[in-house]
């Protein structure tokens, strides 16, 4: 192998620089998702909000949750501040104390339903669907449990059934989306006595919040908290006091959750798919690149050989024939030698 | 050993956090001064003079006024121990008085300023040490330019109001004329003599001339007002020393906290029935945009002109100032014409008078007035910068029935006139022509039909308002009241009632209706909350219903 430390570092870099690439593509192509058309929503308005816990009952009742311990006109309950659980799809908080609030100022919390939820994003099963109706709502049969979108929540909505052993289930606020499609209005918005809560398409409602504004600019806070955060949810809210106050988290940014972990995410598929074609490419390269190496080093090793045997020959044939002329001379000597031996001792013998 | 190495690194980072935290603990120690009162003070003056010659090398000095001039009153010692008196000099515009600045004059040279506070700070610092006193820092740089401070100013801005005025001029009261003297506060300035003069009838606010920040030779209220004000109350202090009369004080404040302090404001004693100022005001003025051309005997004006109470007015406020924010002079003469001027800073005499964001205008001042609890229930829904139906403007735009400046009538008199014909609230319709109550039982699943106690509601509503001159002219049409609730429809005696226009809730065609159930509660509870009406309280359903059943969903 001759894939060097160095060379190994930079082609991730140029893996790297691909999914920069990527993202580039995507924002140039006009691809960007403001929600389904005519999807609903829910305009939440605290300076109408009487803290009244109506809409708990209504959502607790459409949903068949469990009655809670203490009755929802107990008010006395607003004392502690709650969070969203199993067993309520919403709670009403009271904020007390807020600098330039006449009185006690009131937030409800459920799931916001983003236009491109993070739940969603998370969910490796698919367990979650943005509706056209708004509602992002979630199917329990294919849940395999792994609680990423409670994780994933920038909101904290999502809750889990810890107390089931076997079907445990996500539970969170649905819109109501069965009653959405009956044409009734979500459990909760159903029972608000003064429309604290509106119902309606989303860019309606947009609309609606800052006509509020406009009109009595004096009693609101010129932000509609979730027309731009984490890319938009269906779930809208006014305030006569700064959401921060309430708790409402304001550094949420305006991308959408998936927007975010794309990027990583879809460079997946690409290493996934693409990096053992390349890495067998390469190593096939190298492989060839030793092939041949090899052929020529052979080949090279054989020409040397014969070159050396051919040299060889030559020489052996040069002793040989020098071997052969010597033995010749040696021979013809011997032979004369012998001959003249022979021929002294005719003489002698002649003599 | 590997174990034993890692006790060691262990032992080593507990042995930073610790000589960090004493480190720390030390320096906030360092820092807290002592003899200070923890949170908030009257009396901090930030002595930044430094900046004046450039970036700043250390912190400002916190100073805290008040602590000083009690421990000199202890030591008997008086303000010249720090505040230089000025020379007589002919060429000063008038009296000579204490510098306000410490121990010198004018800020000369950066080097001099600082060795003044260093060395007379310390000098005298260490004098009281040195007595076995309790003492400020001597030495160490930071005790006195402090990093950060625990406290911090409360200091409140003193307002000179009528009766606080009306106090002044009774205390400098000449014993025969019975007249105030105008002329220890009062003063222009002659450009000639270079000299300052009292000029009778020119009296006005300081602020027309001593600005924010010093101007040419204009000081800064804030300068001019320390001069003058504690100047004289030191000098009083003085003159009035041993007296006391009654246990009243003989002069007036002389430290910070005695003026902006906000305990001791509301401790001023405050005159009920203030006499009028009176500086050759008007009773009754008429105003009306001067025309282009004021030799015109015609006024080329479309618009009424308005018949204005100001002597009803001066009573309403506090100060002039509220109104005639550059000078006492008319609003219409030169400064908001009917077009704007650039005296004016082109403001035409409609924004003066009408725009409704700025509490300085006519309209802006009511509109603060309907926060009161018994407007507030009805105003508090009304749209701001809604446009104002027509008969609202006749209210004081009043249609002439003859006279008239036109018709060689005086103006003033003609005002006074159309004032005495100005209608005012006195009642509403008739007991019989309003119903004594109305039973709600349109929406009747959960809960039972409300009893509503209209009459009693009207009733209400009109003697909350009957003695309020300017809601009585606004409200002086018998329908108008009907239109806290029966709002959106022509004032008359048989209004159409909510469900006329209620109805279904979240309707596209007409998204900002809210539906009946939502205009109720929105309506009654929403006046109950700005009215501080406790009983029925907003979620105290069984207060107006009869719960009969289970919700509807």
């Amino acid at each position: 192998m001759s894939i060097s430390r160095r060379k190994f570092l930079g082609w991730l870099g140029v893996a790297g620089i691909s999914t920069v690439l990527d993202k580039r593509v995507y924002a140039a192509s006009n691809k960007h998702f403001s929600g389904y058309p005519d999807s609903g929503g829910v305009l939440y308005d605290n300076v109408l909000c009487i803290g009244c816990r109506d809409c708990e009952n209504g959502c607790n009742q459409v949903n068949e949750l469990p009655q809670p311990d203490k009755p929802f006109d107990d008010l006395s309950i607003l004392d502690n501040k709650r969070r969203t659980s199993p067993k309520a799809y919403t709670v009403v908080n009271r904020y007390d104390g807020i600098k330039d609030a006449k009185g006690p100022v009131y937030r409800k919390i459920q799931c916001n339903h983003c236009l491109e939820p993070a739940c969603a994003s998370s969910c490796f099963v698919k367990a979650y669907t943005k509706t056209e109706t708004g509602a992002v709502t979630y199917d329990s049969s294919v849940c395999v449990g792994c609680r990423y979108c409670m994780i994933a929540c920038p909101f904290e909505i999502p809750t889990y059934e810890y107390d089931k052993a076997l079907t445990p289930r996500i539970m969170k606020c649905t819109m109501c989306y069965p009653r959405l499609l009956k044409g009734k209005l979500p459990g909760c918005v159903q029972l608000c006595p003064t429309e604290a809560l509106t119902f309606g398409k989303r860019t309606q409602l947009i609309k609606t919040a800052r006509e509020r504004i406009r009109k009595y600019p004096d009693r609101y806070i010129d932000h509609i908290y979730g027309e731009h955060e984490m890319g938009g949810t269906s779930w809208l809210y006014l305030s006569g006091v700064p959401f921060r106050d309430l708790g409402m988290r304001e550094d949420l940014g305006i991308t959408p959750a998936p927007e975010l972990t794309k990027g990583a995410l879809g460079s997946v598929p690409i290493i996934v798919g693409l990096w053992p074609a390349v890495l067998t490419g390469m190593y096939a390269l190298s492989k060839r690149k030793e092939k041949i190496a090899r052929e020529e080093k052979e080949e090279a090793v054989a020409t040397a050989l014969a070159k050396a045997s051919a040299e060889a020959e030559e020489k052996l044939s040069k002793v040989l024939t020098e071997a052969e002329v010597k033995n010749q001379t040696a021979i013809e000597g011997a032979v004369k030698k012998a001959l003249g031996k022979v021929a002294d001792n005719q003489t002698k013998e002649g003599t | 050993m590997k174990k034993r190495r890692s006790l060691i690194g262990l032992a080593g980072i507990l042995l930073t956090v610790t000589i960090v935290f004493i480190y720390t603990g030390r320096a906030h120690l360092a820092q807290e001064p002592s003899g200070y009162s923890k949170g908030k003070r009257a009396d901090i003056v930030t002595i930044d003079i430094m900046s004046k010659f450039g970036p700043l090398e250390r912190s400002e000095v916190m100073f805290l006024h008040d602590l000083h001039t009690e421990t000199l009153e202890k030591k008997k010692k008086d303000c010249t121990t720090c505040h230089l008196m000025e020379k007589e000099d002919p060429s000063l515009p008038r009296p000579a008085r204490l510098s306000l600045k410490f121990k010198r004059h004018k800020d000369l040279d950066k080097q001099e300023v600082m060795d003044i506070y260093h060395n007379e700070c310390m000098a005298c610092h260490k004098e009281m040490s040195d007595e076995g006193e309790k003492a400020g820092p001597i030495e160490a740089c930071g005790e006195c330019h402090l990093k950060e401070t625990n406290v911090s100013s409360s200091q409140q801005p003193i307002i000179l109001d009528k009766s606080l005025h009306f106090r002044h001029s009774e205390a400098n009261k000449d014993t025969e004329t019975g007249e105030g003297d105008c002329a220890l506060c009062h003063h222009e300035y002659n450009k000639s003599t270079k000299k300052l003069f009292y000029a009778k009838g020119k009296e006005g606010s300081c602020r027309y001339c001593h600005k924010m920040v010093t101007e040419e030779n204009r000081i800064s209220v804030r300068l001019a007002s320390h001069q003058a004000c504690v100047d004289c109350h030191r000098k009083k202090l003085d003159q009035n020393k041993g007296k006391t009369s009654g246990g009243e004080h003989v002069a007036g404040p002389v430290k910070c906290s005695g003026c902006h302090d906000l305990k001791n404001q509301q401790e001023i004693e405050r005159v009920k029935d203030v006499p009028r100022i009176k500086r050759n005001q008007p009773d009754i003025v008429l105003i009306q945009a001067n025309g282009r051309n004021p030799d015109k005997q015609k006024s080329t004006l479309k618009m009424n002109p308005v018949p204005f109470d100001h002597r009803a007015h001066e009573q309403y406020n506090d100060t002039c100032i509220e109104c005639h924010h550059e000078s006492l002079d008319s609003c219409t003469k030169t400064c908001h014409t009917q077009r704007g001027s650039r005296d004016g800073a082109d403001i035409q005499l409609e924004r003066a008078m009408h725009q409704i964001d700025a509490k300085i205008s006519c309209m802006g001042c009511h509109e603060t007035k309907q926060q009161d609890k018994n407007c507030a229930g009805c105003h508090t829904f009304m749209a701001k910068n809604r446009k104002h139906i027509e008969s609202t403007c006749l209210v004081c735009h009043m249609t002439p029935s003859g006279g008239g400046p036109e018709n060689g009538q005086k103006p003033e008199v003609f005002a006074g006139m159309l004032l005495q014909t100005r209608s005012v609230l006195k009642d509403t319709y008739s007991d019989e022509d309003i119903p004594e109550k109305i039973i709600i039982g349109e929406l009747m699943y959960q809960y039972g039909p409300v009893e509503f106690p209209h009459r009693k509601i009207v009733k209400t509503l009109v003697s909350n308002i009957v003695d309020n001159r300017l809601a009585g002219y606004f409200h002086a049409e018998k329908g108008t009241i009907c239109q806290a609730c029966h709002h959106n429809s022509p004032e008359t005696k048989k209004p159409p009632n909510c469900t006329s226009c209620h109805g279904r809730p979240f309707d596209e065609k007409n998204p900002l209706r809210p539906g009946l159930k939502a205009a109720y509660h929105q309506k009654c509870i929403g006046c109950h909350e700005e009215m501080n009406i406790e009983k029925p309280s907003p979620t105290g359903c069984a207060d107006c219903h009869k719960i009969v059943g289970l919700p509807q969903l």
